[in-house]
């Protein structure tokens, strides 16, 4: 392994630089801008038990330091995941984190054990999509079904557990220690953030108002990522991966600093599609020319 | 070939009252159907903007852009020799059937049409192309057009294209429309289609953030064998069958 790698008792990164849900489709989509069998991993789409078709109206606007979605997790379903991008991710050599979406503990656990059947290595439980009225939203915001959840879980699925938190809550530690206790491999933090946005026009004397109310992730919410990690760092023990506005390896080693030993990155593929790519270039060259033996030497380092 | 390059504005001018024609070079030659789209980098903005690709002359991307906000602002902005980043080519285009054609565009939505008429001139091919605007003031300098409309009856006929395409299917009798512009034009004109028999491609538009079918930010409804499903602009689309559009109000 080299001298990016991060080893998570047993689940190997080439390098920390993953891509977060929801930005980076299922598996070889972004080869149309970087070869992305470079990257750690890429983190998948939402997977549900079965297909979504997500919402209505409109899904995606622009705000001032990043977006705002509400997709509502339309996805393609465990079924044709498993028969048609598993191979594709295979065929081209990409390290992947299943992330799965439900709104009842038993659809969780059924796609868990479907996962555990296939032996994929790694999963990451989205129990933080604002997005979604049933489930969701209670499992990432209650620290006791949170614990029921995620021990669910873990008992039918013997790989990589990672459990994705919201900022949407008052105490992030309770989550975090609730998801370690649990069984928890590994907490990702942080989802996106609750937001609404209101445009206005003057159209011939009236106002015409398009209110797109979702999901606000990209720049603005990195000090709320930074906040989080931060926090969760001195309560739990099992690794974070950090997420939030990650745009240049300044970003990254902010992100190291605070506690994260991996990052994802999500809306700035749609700003750059290569982002990723080059933030592993961009590290690998930091770590030669600062003379590091190590990422770890780097994390040491930064949290000193 | 990785679809984003570091590319050179090689031209850009002012050709009507609100639009712009930029011209972009890569450093090497790419080359776009007509109904494809870029995405533009805008210094700062989260969202790359997305364009039609209007002429493709050895291999330069050109398009016609309409200041808007704070995108169209910063690519108005910018000089002969700048870098502009962009990306593509993006999307499905049109489908071009050896058959008369009828090619509408209303507005700015006359860019990718005008580009599509160039491939039917080239492949010889009969066409007319009519294409409305506000006033003559908006009407992009260069643009070749068979028919023009205004709606202040400053240049051509007076009145919106909708006023005048159901005159021009009864007497120019096309066998295929392809069209481009505001939703309610594309709406009339696949509802035309339908009522007459005549086979409609429309290129639609929807705030975008991946432009490559992973986001799922930009879906419509579309009907395939009877049922309702999702499309998405940017890589199932731009351009639709008429016939198959859910057509929101
Ligand atoms: C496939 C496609 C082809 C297009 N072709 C052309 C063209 O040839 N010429 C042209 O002038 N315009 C074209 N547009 C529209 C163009 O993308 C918008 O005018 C531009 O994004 C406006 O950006 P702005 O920052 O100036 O305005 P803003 O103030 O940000 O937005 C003004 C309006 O532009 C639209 N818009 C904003 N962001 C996006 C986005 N990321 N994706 C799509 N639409 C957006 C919205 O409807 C918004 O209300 C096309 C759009 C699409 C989807
Ligand atoms: C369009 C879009 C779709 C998303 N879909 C998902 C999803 O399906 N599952 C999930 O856990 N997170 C999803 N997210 C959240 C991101 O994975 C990430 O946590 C968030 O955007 C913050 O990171 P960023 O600021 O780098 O984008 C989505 C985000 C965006 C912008
Ligand atoms: S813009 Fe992402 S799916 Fe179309």
């Amino acid at each position: 392994m080299g001298k990016l790698s991060v080893n998570f008792n047993g689940f190997e990164l080439k390098n920390p630089i993953l891509t977060a849900s929801g930005t980076y489709g299922y598996a070889n989509e972004f080869d149309e801008f970087i070869d992305v069998s470079k990257l750690g991993a890429i983190v998948t789409k939402a997977i549900s038990l079965y297909p979504r078709a997500g919402n209505k109206h409109i899904r995606i606007t622009e705000t001032e330091a990043g977006m705002i979605n509400s997709i509502g997790l339309e996805n393609v379903g465990i079924e044709k995941f498993i028969e048609t991008k598993i191979p594709e991710l295979k065929q081209n050599n990409i390290n992947y984190i299943m992330n799965v979406a439900g709104s009842t503990i038993d659809e969780y656990v059924q796609v868990a054990k479907k996962c555990e059947n296939e032996k994929i290595k790694a999963i990451e439980l989205n129990v933080s999509c604002p997005n979604v009225k049933s489930g969701c939203l209670e499992f990432g915001t209650d620290e006791n079904s949170l614990y029921e959840l995620v021990s669910s879980v873990r008992a039918v699925y013997s790989g990589f557990l990672i459990i994705k938190l919201t900022p949407n809550v008052t105490s992030i530690e309770k989550l975090g220690i609730a998801a370690e206790k649990a069984g928890a491999n590994a907490v990702s933090a942080i989802n996106t953030l609750k937001g609404t946005s209101i445009n206005i026009e003057l159209i011939n004397g009236k106002y015409k108002k398009t209110i797109v109310q979702g999901g606000y992730s990209g720049k603005g919410i990195k000090p709320v990522a930074i906040n989080a990690i931060s926090r969760l760092y001195k309560v739990i023990n099992i690794p974070i991966i950090g997420i939030g506005g990650i745009e240049t390896l300044d970003d990254v080693l902010e992100f190291f600093a605070a506690g994260a030993q991996a990052v994802q990155i999500g809306t700035s593929n749609f700003t750059h599609p290569n982002t990723a790519e080059r933030l592993v270039e961009e590290l690998d060259e930091y770590i030669n020319k600062n003379g590091f033996k190590s990422l770890d030497e780097l994390k040491k380092e930064l949290r000193a | 070939m990785k679809k984003i390059y570091k590319a050179k504005v090689n031209k850009i001018e002012k050709v009507s009252s609100s639009s712009y024609f930029i011209e972009i070079e890569c450093e090497n030659p790419v080359f776009v159907e007509a109904g494809q789209f870029i995405s533009i980098y805008c210094n700062g903005l989260t969202l790359r903007r997305p364009f039609s690709v209007y002429s493709n002359n050895d291999g330069r991307i050109g398009i016609l852009f309409k200041e808007r906000g704070k995108g169209t602002k910063y690519i108005k902005s910018l000089k002969v020799g700048d870098d502009i980043d962009i990306a593509g080519p993006f999307g499905n285009s049109f489908d071009i059937k050896n058959k008369k054609s009828l090619l509408v565009g209303a507005g700015i939505g006359a860019a990718p049409i005008s580009y599509l008429k160039t491939k039917l001139d080239n492949e010889n091919i009969e066409n007319c192309f009519i294409s409305g605007f506000l006033n003559k003031n908006e009407i992009p300098k260069g643009m070749e057009i068979d028919k023009i409309c205004t709606d202040d009856g400053s240049f051509g006929e007076k009145g919106s294209v909708l006023n005048y395409i159901g005159v021009i299917i009864n007497e120019y009798k096309p066998e295929v429309i392809y069209a481009c512009g505001p939703h309610i034009v594309l709406k009339i004109i696949s509802e035309l289609g339908e009522k007459y028999g005549i086979e409609t491609q429309v290129a639609m538009e929807k705030v975008m953030a991946c432009g490559i079918g992973v986001c799922r930010g930009c879906v419509i409804d579309i009907k395939k064998n009877g049922k309702i499903i999702n499309a998405t602009v940017c890589k199932d689309g731009p351009v639709f069958k008429g016939e198959e559009v859910v057509w929101e109000n």
